[in-house]
């Protein structure tokens, strides 16, 4: 049997992991997946959660907007990250410390 | 004293200070020639001239008159005040005339004699100033300007005796002399300030002049006390030093004495002198260095008690008799009459000691006149030699009298004033040897008649030194004009072309050798009382023409000092018989000089050099050691307080500044431009705040 617990486990550790992709990686696009993994720690709860809701599939369906709100900024992301490679010729982002207009 | 100089006198007292002044600035000018400069000798013969004449108008003018005496108010210490000023009586007029009489002469042959001299303007330089001194001297009438000049006679006699400095036995004698000078300076100015705290005065005509406060003074009681019935004491008050002092301040006088005038204990620098140029050989031993010692006699006679009067007449006796042996046997010319100069020295002392004041001051004078005649001459001789010696490119001693001999051909007219200095050396009659000597000898045994038989070895060892005395002149002179030249029997192809010299040589001796002849000091060549030198001096005596000594004596000097010339003659001449021994016990005494330079090497200058080493040692490691040590610690703890000034100081601060610095860094990261390192340290505070929660 599965319990709220083991999904609330998972879903800590995905957290954790992300946390720790987005604190440590050098580049921009791990930093995505990290930051992607903990949207899916979130949807993880959401999904867990729902299952004791008054409401049925109340959470399934947050998740799926969830969902298809990350695949929106995952690729305004990405745009960004391109855009960005082609100004600074790198995507690491401890080295893209200049904003202003060159 | 008098205030009201009548103008005679005070033209007197102007010449006095001319003539002390003259030599002075000759000596001055001399020092602003150059080195080289021909004009100083007769700058400095000019000086002297016009001091002999000033002298002898001041001699003229004061001899057998009331004495003449005026002082200034020199300085005031206190209640005290000292007088400078001059005193001209019998005594000093005769010594200042004596003095600038016998300074011409040397002073006109000097300038022949050290013609080739490097430093001819500096010689002459040195020799006004001596004759300064020794003029300023005489006239002084204080005891603080008296000790002062009597310094700068010796201190100049220091620079003549050196002229030669460049060699070392020259610097070796001025050095000694002016050492055992400075041990009778010593004596000499204890007893200056021995007597001003009992008479406070240095006046000396108060001191020691007519109405003489030194002669009043009593000794009693173990007490010396000067004489407080005396009306021109200022204060009235009497003052009293123990006894003792009386003794110290004549054994101070005695020092001061036989320093200067080279008596027994001291008299071994007159000997070494000879390494200054002849010409100063003959003014220091006539009448500018050694005349000074039996002039401060002179002076302060006054002072002595019997008792110290026969220590007096013992150490001239002795002196007398050993500086006679020694020379006996003494091959260096010049050390014969350094040796003969300090015998006859001897015989002044002894005659003050006895009694004799006059015969003693009037031995002074008619001494100065030969003695000077027979360095010159010796100068002449010693000159001669070193031309053979230059001319012919030999190495020998031109002062050794082995090698001289048959020069009365050569130098016919120094021979002939040889022979006059040496008779009158020897005291023979017509001489004025003769009157001086026998009348120390004859009151010597009139001394001698009312005491102890012991007495009686004074005029003996006398009478004995005088027969000695014939004997080393007649060596002498025999050695050197007699016989053949023994020289030109060693190098036989000798090239030889001595003459007497010019007229600064022949003008000089010739003029001394009439001065030692009897005229000029008594009509009467056989009585020494008939002198009017003898006359002038006596203060105190009154010459007892009955004594059988009188006749005795005289007859018995003469007569033995002429066997004693025969047998010399003998000796040295014919070579009949042979000469003495020169291996005995006696001989090598004599020669040795008596082995009192050996005694005072080993007894006095090797503990003082040893003393000197030990001190230097002491110095260098016990002083030095323990600056050293100081020094150590003081660096020690200077580099203790370095180290902490580094580590310790300067470590707190590099911490904080390091800490400063890490927490800058650390602080920085925060605002690094670093995304994710924002997102972590904002992880941080949130997960810290949860902490923070959860434990509180």
């Amino acid at each position: 049997m599965i319990t709220l617990t083991d999904f609330l486990i998972v879903s800590a550790a995905l957290f954790c992991i992300g946390l720790y992709m987005i604190i440590s990686k050098r580049n921009a696009i791990q930093i995505l997946i990290g930051i992607e993994l903990i949207l899916n720690a979130a949807i993880l709860n959401l999904v867990a959660f729902g299952k004791h809701d008054a409401v049925n599939n109340s959470g399934q369906i947050f998740a799926l907007f969830a969902i298809v709100l990350a695949a929106a900024t995952t690729a305004v992301a990405l745009a960004i990250i391109l855009n960005v490679y082609r100004k600074y010729k790198t995507i690491d982002p401890d080295k893209i410390n200049n904003l202003k207009d060159q | 004293m008098n205030n009201t100089l009548s103008h005679t006198d005070t033209t007197l007292i102007i010449c006095t200070l001319a003539a002390v002044a003259f030599p002075l600035f000759a000596a001055l000018v001399n020092f602003c020639l150059p080195v080289k400069s021909k004009v100083a000798g007769w700058v400095s013969a000019l000086a002297i001239l016009l001091a002999c004449i000033l002298s002898a108008k001041v001699f003229a003018g004061v001899w057998n008159a009331p004495q003449l005496h005026v002082q200034q108010v020199w300085f005031t210490i206190g209640n005290t005040k000292v007088y400078a000023g001059i005193l001209l009586n019998n005594l000093s007029v005769l010594m200042l005339l004596l003095v600038s009489l016998i300074a011409l002469p040397v002073h006109v042959y000097s300038t022949a004699y050290m013609k080739y001299d490097e430093r001819y303007s500096r010689y002459f330089t040195y020799l006004s100033f001596f004759c300064f001194s020794m003029l300023a001297l005489v006239v002084v009438d204080n005891l603080v300007l008296f000790y002062g000049f009597w310094e700068l006679v010796g201190f100049s006699s220091y620079l003549l005796i050196g002229f030669w400095f460049t060699r070392d036995k020259a610097v070796q004698a001025n050095k000694k002399a002016f050492i055992m000078n400075r041990i009778g300076d010593i004596g000499l100015l204890s007893a200056i300030l021995i007597l001003f705290l009992v008479f406070h005065t240095f006046d000396i005509d108060r001191l020691f002049g007519r109405n003489s406060i030194v002669a009043q003074s009593v000794l009693l009681t173990g007490h010396w006390t000067s004489a407080n019935e005396n009306n021109w004491m200022v204060d009235g008050i009497s003052y009293q030093l123990p006894a003792v002092w009386q003794y110290v301040a004549f054994a101070g006088i005695l020092l001061a004495v036989a320093a200067k005038s080279a008596q027994f204990p001291l008299h071994t620098w007159l000997p070494d002198a000879m390494e200054g140029p002849t010409s100063v050989s003959s003014l220091i031993h006539a009448a500018t260095m050694v005349a000074a010692g039996v002039f401060l006699l002179g002076r302060v006679y006054p002072m002595f008690t019997p008792t110290e009067l026969t220590i007096l007449a013992v150490m001239g006796c002795f002196t007398a008799f050993m500086a006679a042996t020694i020379a006996l046997t003494q091959n260096d010319l010049k050390r014969v009459l350094a040796y003969s100069t300090i015998s006859q020295l001897g015989f002044m002392v002894l005659g003050m000691g006895v009694g004799a004041y006059s015969s003693s001051l009037f031995h002074l004078a008619t001494h100065a006149f030969f003695k000077c005649l027979l360095f010159l001459v010796a100068g002449i001789v010693i000159h001669e030699m070193q031309h053979v010696k230059k001319d012919n490119h030999l190495d020998f001693d031109p002062q050794d009298i082995l090698l001289m001999g048959g020069l009365r051909k050569k130098l016919p007219l120094t021979f002939i004033v040889a022979i006059v200095a040496g008779l009158a050396l020897i005291g023979l009659p017509l001489t004025s040897g003769y009157l001086s000597k026998d009348g120390i000898l004859i009151q010597a045994f009139e001394w001698s008649d009312g005491k102890n038989t012991w007495f009686k070895i004074i005029p003996v060892t006398a009478l004995i030194t005088s027969w000695l005395t014939a004997f080393y002149v007649a060596r002498l002179i025999f050695k050197v004009f007699f016989g053949d030249f023994r020289l030109q029997n060693i190098y036989p192809n000798l090239k030889l072309h001595m003459r007497d010299g010019g007229w600064q040589y022949k003008v000089p001796v010739v003029l001394l050798a009439i001065c030692c002849l009897f005229p000029l000091f008594s009509f009467n060549p056989f009585s020494y009382e008939t002198s009017w030198l003898f006359k002038g001096m006596d203060i105190a005596r009154i010459a007892k023409f009955e004594s059988t000594y009188h006749l005795i004596i005289p007859v018995l000097v003469n007569l033995v000092s002429l066997v004693v010339l025969y047998l010399a003659y003998a000796i040295y001449v014919k070579q009949n018989s042979s000469a003495f021994s020169q291996t005995g016990f006696f001989y090598r005494l004599s020669y040795n000089q008596w082995y009192i330079d050996k005694i005072y090497k080993k007894v006095f200058v090797k503990p003082v050099l040893g003393l000197g080493k030990t001190l230097f040692w002491f110095d260098k490691n016990i002083i030095d050691g323990f600056v050293h040590l100081l020094a150590n610690m003081a660096g020690c703890v200077a580099r203790f307080s370095a180290w902490t000034d580094k580590y310790i100081v300067d470590g707190f601060l590099h911490l904080l500044a390091a800490m400063v610095q890490s927490i800058g860094n650390f602080a920085r990261k925060f605002q690094g431009g670093k995304v994710q390192y924002y997102l972590f340290s904002m992880l941080v505070i949130v997960l810290a705040l949860f902490l923070f929660k959860i434990l509180i």
